[in-house]
């Protein structure tokens, strides 16, 4: 029997959740160690899934099936399985997880709590990029919603409990929508099944009327965890009060499971509504790039300007998307990938400068960079990779979602391109005002980095120029999958 | 030698990673020194390859290519893998570069040996450089557009780094972001170029691009909209009209930077852009045309601007925007090799001004030429080396600038007499400005103060590199123009045209057959008296031991000056734009918290809540009431009704009930 690779990385987090709930919460060191180990080990078996992955088909790998419920009425399958589009993001969660909880191991209370719901939302993660069967994933999908509650509520900034459950119930109309979504596709397909691939296959039966209505429904739910616009403003709200490691999973991974859905499920089941939809789809897209930049570039707080620079980024995804090209979907699907990346790096660079000053306001540093160059130099080359500077990880697939975007869209795409000028603006400004120009006396005692922090960043910062300058490491993998995906209707 | 061309962005690349990342900062690091060989083997290459060229051993172009990454693409419809290859193409404009690149950048990187001696970032500074350096010579050698740009983005990020080199500073940290955001904005228009390309043509390739749009493949329109998109690009990074703000602030960078930038790096990239893709002005007539003005234009406002600052790197600042207009607008009359010719001359007298100028400064520690004066006797060698300069860049034969900028003018007359006047115009304005700069630092001894009086000649590490340079620019013009005809695929005078001319991106521009045909002699003559009065008039107002007749003169065109010193107001105008952007803004941040969060959003949950309190009032007022009301009625009425009927006191009556009660259960079964 093959080894049971995607079961392994989902629910060795589990089980490492489940031993931290049982240790006595004195033993902090042995809390660390599991849940350290139970993040690595999916890992390091998420890097053996990058080897064997096989690069030149865009079908389904390391499928495993097994029957779930099963009764006369309803047959519902334990059924994961990855392809160019999903696995790199599993390796993705399965290292910014491991990342966000490296840079969790400051936190000083209740960290036995802390380190069992961080387990359980890298759980819903990876389960809902590798679930095939629609149950399931909606199973995954739901788990993530539960933790996230917890470790914002109980760990985050002053107004915790509101973003908390502003974020909950939000996130959780949307996926209400969802649901409903689910079950329309459930009772429309004849045998009833959950199996997503095979409700790939009937779309050819559906009317277009149902295939708008189901569009919207899933879309609503989607685009809440986008965020597309004007669904985003649970985001800065649940950035700002979460604390640093949330934000990183909440921004590297939480954010792809949208537009994953989008091109996993919207685009290949309902491809009627798709494209009706689209004209709307450019226009939202166009608005998270332009307005996102705009509105972070009139932010002073650290934090939700890189938040709102999310929300920018995340347009590009929507438009390359919008394209309908197999150049916009690769493009959509590494641009998720180094966003993970870059913007998971920003806010641990911003929570590195918080804990040390308990200010984020940008106004109120001023000449750092003398005195911790090496956080400058890192915090630099984060925003210059943000902002899409060539030879780093974004700029390769900013470009490419513009490629791909561009022969639909001429006017959108040009006009979209203003906001990589207004990243660029906002970027430098918060560079300049916090370490250029002379030193600000208050910060003459602040320190540069330690050794956890580097441990947890360096490797962001080389995954971000390597991606930059090799890029086939992660294209390699989409493409199949991508030409595949661009061909479905043609 | 040409198969490791590929190596000479390569070797500065790899030395400012070395620098970088490895030894302490010290003053006396060893490590800069790593950078120089690096450029040094650079530049032996180069020079080998343009060698090979003149023995006529090797025949460019050349190109070679790897594959870098493949990506799914769409042709037609049809979605398949890409491949996406990059490398590199060396043609005679490329070869010529490369050598102008990496010349000016070893003579500047060894001159900083001395003018950065001592600061806290000395090996920093070295890496820097070399990063630079090797974003240049990438974006010269690439064969691929994708490539290009994105190296053309590296020398704008590097030249953030270095005009900011000194942070510490609040002006150089503006500075650096003013000159990365103003090219930034120009560069929009170059990355929509690469996507109209890549759309039309299928590829980044250069000769593949150039061969789709000279076999008419791509629509005249799209040629005309890449062109222009181009020439934004170009615009920003060679400080043409009107994205030259960024240039003069960038001087608050080290003065060697600054000749870094000026000659050989930063703003020649945007002038070796259009030549490179000369095939698609080539065939738009307007995107050409809007070369040439925005060129001419640049000029001569650049050169005005350049006649009122006493800041003497600010003057040199402004004369290479000029000269860049010149080069500019010789590429947009169809003077191909009259703009590379002047790219190429002007690269090595603007970077022997700067750093002649930076030699000064280093001695008396000021920009400000008011407070010089007088000191061409304590600085022979800076002295002489920047009159060659000087003369250089008045176009005074028979030094480099002569020849370069005679050609440009033929060219331009050929195109338009009216076109002509104004930059003949210009020409004798930079003469006048130059000398102003020449008279006001060196001569004027009457001005002596305690700056000047203890002002040293520098030391040899950086007059050296003046000297060296000095002699390009006395003879490169002539050297590039004849010695050629050693070669044996050319001869004779127009020798730089043999080199360039095989160029893939056009040959000469051939529109000039039936153009008016003026005699090269009476219109070199012509200039070149013209400058020589104008250099008479800089020597009667500014030579003197006091500026009392400039300040009259000044007193007398007041709003002029205002308005050059305000440089046209195009600041005013980039400051407003800012402005404006920064308002938008702050609307953008008060309408997403104040009407999509607090209205859409939150609305959503007080409506909910509204709802859910008439649920509950509904609950309260009619549901629980009718409950309640039910058992108010069951109990005070039917109740109340019902003892009075039945609860009479009667043992017998209730025992009736009961056995009427027992045999009715009795027959319900």
């Amino acid at each position: 029997m093959e080894l049971p690779l995607l079961s392994l990385i989902t629910f060795i987090p589990l089980a490492g959740a489940l031993a931290v709930l049982c240790l006595p919460k004195d033993l902090r060191r042995a809390i660390e160690g599991v849940s350290l180990a139970a993040a690595a080990v999916p890992f390091a078996l998420s890097a053996w899934l990058y080897f064997a992955f096989d690069r030149s088909t865009a079908a389904m790998q390391f499928v495993e099936r097994h029957g779930w419920i099963s009764s006369s009425a309803v047959r519902i399958d334990y059924y994961l399985g990855v392809d160019g589009l999903s696995a790199p993001l599993v390796m993705l969660t399965a290292l910014m997880s491991l990342v966000a909880l490296i840079a969790s191991l400051g936190i000083k209370e209740r960290f036995k709590e802390y380190a069992f719901w961080f387990l359980i939302l890298e759980v819903g993660m990876l389960g809902v990029f590798e679930s095939l069967d629609f149950f399931l994933f909606y199973v995954f999908w739901e788990i993530t919603l539960v933790p996230m509650y917890f470790l914002i509520g109980i760990w985050g900034g002053p107004q915790k409990e509101y973003a908390a459950i502003k974020f909950f119930l939000y996130t959780l109309t949307g996926s209400v929508f969802m649901l409903l979504g689910i079950l329309a596709m459930y009772f429309k397909a004849t045998p009833h099944t959950f199996d997503m691939l095979e409700l790939m296959k009937i779309h050819g039966a559906l009317s277009f009327k149902f295939q708008a209505l189901v569009f919207l429904a899933f879309y609503f739910g989607f685009a809440v965890k986008v965020p597309a616009f004007p669904f985003h403003t649970w985001l800065p709200l649940a950035h700002v009060e979460a604390p640093t490691a949330i934000s990183v999973i909440l921004a590297a991974v939480l954010l792809k499971m949208g537009v994953y859905g989008i091109m996993r499920v919207s685009y290949p089941m309902l491809p009627l509504g798709f494209e009706w939809f689209l004209p709307y789809l450019v226009v939202i897209a166009v608005i998270n790039i332009v307005y996102g930049a705009l509105c972070a570039m009139a932010q002073n707080d650290m934090k939700k300007m890189v938040a709102y620079s999310s929300i920018n980024h995340m347009g590009y995804c929507l438009l390359a998307i919008a394209g309908v090209t197999a150049t916009g979907f690769s493009g959509a699907a590494f641009q998720m990938v180094n966003h993970g990346i870059i913007t998971g790096a920003l806010f641990l660079l911003v929570g590195v400068i918080y804990d040390r000053a308990h200010t984020r306001d940008i106004g109120a540093f001023g000449g750092l960079a003398t005195k911790v160059p090496v956080y400058a130099g890192l915090m630099s080359l984060a925003c210059f990779a943000s902002l899409g500077l060539p030879g780093m990880a974004g700029f390769v697939s900013e470009f490419l979602c513009f490629l791909g975007a561009f022969p639909r869209w001429k006017i959108y795409t040009a006009i979209s391109v203003l906001g990589i000028l207004t990243t660029a603006a906002f970027f430098l400004r918060m560079l300049e005002k916090v370490f250029l120009g002379p030193l600000n006396n208050r910060w003459a005692d602040l320190t540069d980095m330690n050794a956890r922090e580097l441990v947890s960043l360096v490797p962001l910062a080389v995954l971000m120029v390597v991606l930059g300058i090799w890029p086939r490491l992660a294209l390699d993998m989409m493409n199949a999958t991508m030409v595949n995906l661009a061909g479905l209707f043609k | 030698m040409i198969s490791r061309a590929w190596l000479i962005p390569i070797l500065p690349l790899a030395a400012s990673l070395v620098i970088l990342f490895f030894g302490r900062e010290r003053e006396d690091s060893p490590l800069p020194f790593v950078g120089i060989a690096a450029i040094g083997a650079s530049l032996w290459i180069a020079l080998r390859i343009l060698f090979d060229v003149a023995l006529g051993t090797l025949a460019l172009p050349y190109e070679n290519d790897w594959s870098w990454f493949s990506f799914a693409a769409d042709l037609k419809g049809h979605p398949f893998i890409l491949d996406m290859r990059a490398g590199v193409l060396v043609d005679g404009a490329a070869a010529a570069m490369l050598a102008v690149v990496c010349l000016v950048s070893l003579l500047v990187q060894v001159y900083s040996l001395g003018y950065m001696r001592g600061d806290a970032k000395f090996k920093r500074y070295f890496a820097y450089m070399s990063f630079f350096t090797a974003s240049m010579l990438g974006l010269v050698v690439s064969n691929n557009l994708l490539v290009t740009f994105g190296c053309w983005e590296l020398v704008g990020v590097s030249s953030y780094l270095l005009i900011g080199f000194w942070f510490e500073r609040e002006a150089p940290a503006y500075a650096a972001k003013k000159a990365f955001i103003t090219t930034k904005l120009g560069d929009l228009g170059f990355f929509l170029a690469l996507l109209l390309t890549f759309l039309y043509a299928g590829s980044f390739n250069i000769v593949r691009v150039k061969d789709v749009v000279e076999m008419g493949y791509m629509p005249p329109f799209v040629v005309t909209l890449i062109g222009l998109g181009l020439l934004s690009g170009a615009a920003g990074k060679s400080a043409q009209a009107p994205l030259f703000i960024w240039l003069p602030d960038a001087m608050e960078g080290p003065t060697p930077v600054s000749a870094l930038i000026h000659a050989a790096t930063m703003v020649a990239a945007g002038i070796y852009l259009v030549a490179r893709c000369y095939f698609v002005f080539a065939a738009s007539p307007l995107a050409m045309e809007t070369v040439a003005w925005a060129g001419l234009v640049t000029a001569f406002l650049a050169a005005t601007m350049a006649l009122v600052p006493y800041d003497i790197k600010r003057v040199l600042a402004f004369s290479t925007v000029s000269q860049l207009g010149f080069m500019m607008c010789a590429l947009g009359v169809g003077g191909y090799t009259a703009g590379l010719f002047h790219l190429t001359t002007h690269a090595f007298f603007k970077a022997l001004l700067f750093l002649c100028a930076g030699s000064v400064i280093h001695a008396v520690h000021t920009n400000d030429m008011r407070s010089m004066g007088g000191l061409s006797k304590r600085m022979p060698l800076t002295f002489l080396t920047m009159v060659v300069g000087a003369a250089a860049i008045s176009g005074i034969p028979p030094l480099a600038g002569f020849y370069s900028k005679d050609l440009i003018l033929e060219k331009v007359f050929e195109h338009s007499p009216a076109m002509f006047g104004v930059l003949a115009l210009t020409a004798c304005l930079t003469a006048f400005y130059t000398f102003r700069m020449l008279f006001l630092t060196f001569w004027g001894d009457g001005r002596n103060n305690e700056r000047v009086s203890r002002a040293e000649e520098s030391q040899a590490v950086m007059t050296i590199p003046l000297l060296i340079l000095a002699a390009l620019s006395l003879v490169s013009g002539w050297a590039l123009e004849h010695a050629w005809a050693a070669s044996p695929g050319a001869a004779g005078p127009g020798a730089f045209a043999s080199l360039v001319g095989p160029g893939v991106a056009a040959a000469e521009h051939g529109a000039t057959g039936a153009a008016r045909h003026v005699n090269p002699t009476v219109l070199a003559a012509s200039v070149t008296a013209g400058a020589c009065c104008f250099i008479a008039l800089a020597y009667s107002l500014y030579c003197g031991p006091d500026l009392g007749a400039a300040e009259r003169l000044k007193a007398r065109f007041l709003p002029v000056f205002k308005l050059l010193e305000n440089r046209w107001g195009f600041d005013a105008f980039f400051l407003a734009l800012v402005d404006i952007a920064d308002r938008v803004a702050d609307l953008a941040k008060w309408v997403d918290t104040e009407v999509i969060d607090k209205v859409f959003v939150d609305g959503w949950g007080v409506l909910t809540r509204i709802a859910a309190e008439i649920s509950h009032l509904f609950d309260a007022l009619f549901v629980d009431q009718a409950v309640d009301g039910c058992g108010y009625l069951s109990r005070d009425w039917v109740g109340a009704g019902l003892r009075g009927l039945i609860a009479r006191g009667q043992v017998q009556e209730y025992l009736l009930y009961l056995a009427v009660g027992v045999s009715l259960f009795a027959i319900m079964k």
